[in-house]
């Protein structure tokens, strides 16, 4: 029986693979988890590709899920480059996104890291409700700005927040021009019946009083190698998250190539002209699957006043 | 009267005010010291509490304390324009100001930078500033440029002391005796020796002509907070020069008052004269004019190229509800007001100076909270949190009493130094000979004692905003009685030579087939109408389970080559119960890569047990071609197999790892005869990963561009270089004392 440290060692040997297929369904770039040496082994074993093209078994105690430390966080997953595309033909403002969000994330219910718009150019134009996570942008106006390095942007493209390193001076904030970005104003009123785990950048919980937060793109999520819990939750599949270097997204019940999606759909990138660079692609609302109005469902009187208002809606 | 004397009799003028306070002076420091005491209950308030004790929220991330900051900023600048440009171009009037601008720049530099301090949510984790600083960051450079603005300042301030200084050593003071071995410390043995006077002459030469780019760097810097930023209304190239301006306007504004009310108080109507208002008033009112020059040209420019946004900030300064009113008083108010005050004679006395400084300072303040909140308020996206205090700002209790404490203790600093070291200088340099023929009143007598109470008193009203926080009502959907349905699948897989059985447990709720984790499945195998149990198994939170096909199974060949296996749930708590079955064929399904004409080719072959038991080729069956990816399998291709054999292209520029290597995945999916069935393979057929390009150097990395590593360099070596030099010279002063 091999000892755990030698698995190790021969795990590491492997250095960087991609391309890896598990037992299990789906496989994926799982290696990355490879930092954490606290992982349990677990007998179960998954297959990994090796950069030479061979395959080998490892245990899968070793791929999650320790959350990654402070300083491992700030390491993007190797050879990834995470991108999501939005179809905004598909939402409807059915809010289930965020509801997964809010959950994975325990936040509280005003903290919103999905915002919901309902868009109108113009008046000649027709309304189309357009959900904005944090774009992760590749030339992020937030992290530029930070004096402390507490938010940082990964190789996957990954733009993460160290809540322990934050010193809450929201210059972030102020420089985002997505309004991504929310702060604890104060202790943050978690729900109790469940335990958020150890704190990781990674997984941004539990919030931390006087520090800003924001879309992590679930990071964690990735190195398990499931889908964050706003592209699960979607009821319509609005949501396609993927690597770019695999030339795949999923919104987790098709796979599309990623280059395809966003030739055939006419993509484009939120606000462009702002030169930041964002990892989130839109396809336009063409054929759209719902009529505005159905967003409107269990809003509040104000809230559909409002909205009318920012679309210059009159009826 | 020579010099020597001179300066004696000024001395001795002033000295009253060191060595005694009068009973007002007391109930003001008492004042002071409850105002500030009230400040530190709200500094406790909000570090205990958190920010929400403020009006700042998610939008308006910055309220009155970067107000207050830059405000306190600003009129710091009377210091180091004012004392250094005059001091430079030996202005000879300058004499008896120099200090107090001097004292303004070195106390709003210290009260300045506390107010960022209070933006911070963490102020636990200000070490983080050394540990981590970035200097790429806007913050770090005003982190930078306040400690070295205020190292110069405090260094120059005391430059213009030493002379005084040493003239209190010769002449103690009675009273407060303690402080005369201050006074002999701080004299550094200067006796006015031709080399000392060169010395600290020159010195103080050297450190006037550092601090005046310094300080236009400062406030250059303070405005880059907002320029770097991509928001309307900010993100201008006029804001550097912009906020210079009108830190300098409001800066010469704060001097005037701080002359007025001292030559009432202290009754220097002798050394501080009208031609000293007239003075700083023309200066104030070409300031002014520069504002409003920049301020207009800022506004047309943005009104004219009319981009959505900036119309949106300009809608809010222009709407009557909003902040029309305040941009009328610091717009126009702020900028003709002083100016029609100063210029037309009739108006303009010691008086009407020091009130167009009092409303050049307000509505210099009042145009910092327009240059803030108005902005902050106009985000680029609409704000949807409903709740009042995220749409507008108020400032609350807690930030209206830390920007009084912060007055409080700008004035308090003050009083105290004032009672420390002479408000005006008393020793005059021999270059300032000009200076007595400038004076209509000449100064004969000692100073009146302070007789007559000045009955003039002033109340801060403290504006109290109660935010009331709209708690949200949830609503908990209505179980219902009836048994829930739910919804059993059950699946045969085929991969790697493993052959398993996977049931999937769905339950309706609200409409939707939400898996359920945690029951228990049982697994049947049914050969020749008898059942055999396989055993259970629980669900996982997907509400899957999978299962092994033992290989005893597999060798009881099934009902004719066909293997039946069902699943079932019982049933618990409200769920329903559900079963489900399938069926299963053998196949044995092969992959093999080969290359054709520069084509990469994909076969595969199908078999099944024929009537002996041996593999027969399979008729016709789709097949699925994927390749794995991160989270699911991307489908790259499909054939169907006749008579046993298909082949297919691999498309190009599917993504491989670094060398090109993938995972090739063959799959005949839920086939109602054999099941699902897999067979993988790898090959370099993928596009290579380019290498990952690594930019060490930029704006969001960890370090900084070269460029800006080395101009922080060179300036900051630059003017310490001065200061460590004017140290010295300190040093050598008091050395040549000695002899």
């Amino acid at each position: 029986m091999k000892s755990r440290s030698s698995n190790r060692r021969n795990f590491l040997k492997l250095g960087i693979a991609a391309g890896a297929t598990a037992l299990i369904a789906s496989g994926g770039n799982l290696i990355s988890a490879i930092a954490s040496t606290e992982n349990k082994e677990t007998g179960e074993k998954i297959k990994l590709l090796t950069p030479e093209g061979k395959l080998v078994e490892v245990d899968k105690g070793h791929m999650c899920c320790q959350p990654a430390s402070n300083l491992e966080a700030r390491e993007g997953l190797p050879d990834k480059k995470m991108v999501m595309v939005v179809d905004l033909a598909k939402c409807r403002n059915a809010r289930k996104c965020l509801e997964g969000c809010q959950k994975m994330h325990f936040l509280p219910p005003h903290m919103e890291w999905i915002k919901f718009y309902l868009m109108r150019d113009s008046e000649e134009m027709s309304p189309y409700w357009f959900p904005k996570p944090c774009l992760h942008c590749n030339n992020p106006p937030c992290v530029k700005v930070c004096p402390v390095g507490a938010t940082f942007k990964r190789t996957d493209g990954i733009v993460l927040i160290d809540n322990d390193r934050c010193i809450g001076c929201k210059f972030c904030m102020a420089a985002c021009p997505y309004s991504s970005r929310v702060f604890n104003w104060e202790e943050p009123k978690m729900d109790k019946s469940r335990k958020p785990g150890t704190y990781s950048p990674e997984t941004s919980t539990p919030p931390k009083l006087g520090t800003v937060s924001k879309c992590d793109f679930c990071p964690d999520m990735v190195r398990k190698g499931e889908l964050p819990s706003c592209v699960t939750s979607c009821p319509n599949g609005v949501y396609y998250y993927g690597d770019k270097n695999e030339d795949a997204v999923t919104n987790g019940t098709e796979t599309v190539r990623f280059s395809e999606l966003l030739e055939t759909r006419a993509a484009y990138r939120f606000m462009e002209e702002l030169g930041t660079e964002p990892s989130v692609y839109y396809l336009p609302a063409v054929d759209r699957a719902f009529e505005y109005q159905v967003g409107f469902e269990g809003l509040s009187e104000e809230e559909i006043a409002l909205y009318k208002n920012e679309a210059r809606i009159t009826e | 009267m020579n010099e020597e004397e001179k300066s004696l009799q000024n001395l001795l003028a002033y000295k009253p005010h060191l060595e005694t306070i009068s009973k007002k002076g007391i109930a003001l420091i008492v004042f002071l010291l409850l105002v500030i005491l009230f400040g530190v209950v709200c500094l406790y308030t909000q570090v205990t509490e958190g920010h929400v004790v403020t009006g700042m929220r998610d939008n308006v991330v910055w309220g009155l304390y970067i107000v207050n900051f830059i405000f306190f900023i600003g009129i710091s600048y009377a210091g180091a324009l004012i004392s250094g440009i005059l001091h430079l171009l030996r202005v000879p009037w300058r004499t008896p100001i120099i200090r107090m601008a001097e004292m303004i720049t070195v106390i709003s530099t210290m009260i300045g930078p506390s107010y960022i301090l209070l933006c911070i949510g963490r102020l636990d984790r200000l070490p983080n500033l050394l540990l981590f600083g970035r200097i790429q960051s806007p913050i770090i450079w005003d982190v930078i440029a306040i400690t070295t603005y205020l190292s110069g300042s405090i260094i120059f301030l005391y430059l213009a002391m030493i002379r005084d200084m040493a003239l209190l050593r010769d002449n103690p003071v009675k009273t407060a005796k303690w402080r005369n071995p201050v006074y002999r410390f701080l004299a550094v043995r200067y006796k006015d020796t031709t080399k000392q006077k060169e010395l600290l002459n020159v010195s103080t030469d050297l450190l006037s002509i550092v601090i005046i780019p310094l300080a236009i760097l400062v406030h250059s810097v303070l405005a880059w907070i907002f320029g770097m930023t991509l928001r309307p209304g900010w993100h201008s190239t006029i804001f550097a020069p912009y906020f210079v301006v009108a830190a300098v306007y409001s800066g010469t504004g704060v001097l005037i008052m701080v002359m007025w009310i001292f030559r009432k108080v202290y009754h220097l109507e002798a050394q501080i004269t009208k031609i000293h208002f007239n003075y700083l008033g023309i200066i104030m009112i070409v300031l002014g004019a520069l504002y409003g020059y920049f301020t207009f040209s800022e506004y047309l420019t943005s009104w004219y190229g009319s981009i959505k946004w900036d119309m949106e900030v300009l809608f809010r300064l222009f709407s009557p509800n909003q902040y029309f009113l305040e941009f009328v008083f610091a717009v126009f108010i702020g900028v003709l007001g002083p100016i029609i005050i100063v210029t037309v004679p009739r108006f303009r006395n010691i008086n009407t100076i020091a009130f167009a400084a009092v409303i050049a300072v307000i509505a210099l303040w009042v145009k910092r909270y327009l240059i803030i909140i108005p902005t902050l308020e106009s985000p680029l996206l609409p704000i949807h949190d409903l709740r009042p205090e995220y749409v507008h700002y108020s400032a609350t209790w807690v930030e209206w009493g830390l920007t009084f404490a912060g007055i409080a203790m700008f004035i308090l600093l003050f009083y105290l130094f004032s009672k420390f070291v002479p408000i005006i200088p008393v020793v005059r340099s021999g270059e300032e000979k000009d200076y007595s023929r400038l004076r209509k009143v000449v100064f004969e007598k000692q100073m009146k004692k302070v007789i007559n109470e000045n009955k003039k008193s002033g109340t801060i009203v403290t504006g109290i905003m109660i935010l009331l926080i709209l708690a949200s009502s949830h609503y908990a959907m209505a179980q219902d009685d009836a048994k829930i349905q739910t919804v059993l699948k059950l699946e045969y897989f085929h991969a790697d030579s493993v052959q398993k059985l996977s049931a999937t447990l769905r339950a309706k709720v609200e409409g939707r087939y939400r898996p359920l984790a945690n029951m228990e499945i049982n697994f049947n195998f049914s050969q020749n109408s008898k059942e055999t149990s396989m055993g259970n198994a629980l669900t996982n939170e997907k509400g899957n389970v999978t299962i092994l096909i033992p290989d005893d199974i597999i060798s009881t060949g099934g009902d004719k080559g066909i293997y039946s296996f069902d699943a079932s749930f019982s049933g618990k708590d409200n769920y329903d119960k559900a079963t489900a079955n399938t069926t299963m064929k053998p196949l044995r399904l092969e992959m093999s890569f080969f290359q054709k004409d520069q084509e990469k080719m994909v076969s595969l072959k199908a078999f099944e047990n024929g009537k002996d038991n041996e593999w027969v080729p399979v008729e016709n069956l789709e097949v699925q071609l994927y390749v794995p990816r991160t989270f699911s399998l991307l489908k790259v291709g499909q054939a169907s197999i006749t008579n046993g054999i298909a082949s297919l292209a691999f498309p190009t520029s599917i993504p491989g790892n670094q060398m090109g290597y993938l995972t090739i995945v063959a799959k005949v999916e839920e086939n109602s005869l054999y099941g699902n069935v897999e067979a993988s393979g790898t090959i370099n057929w993928g596009k290579p990963l380019p290498p990952l390009k690594i930019i060490k150097r930029g704006l969001g990395d960890t370090n900084a561009p070269l460029w800006m590593v080395y101009t922080l360099i060179v300036l900051l070596s630059l003017v310490w270089f001065h200061y460590m030099y004017v140290i010295f010279t300190v040093f050598r002063i008091r050395h040549l004392g000695k002899s």
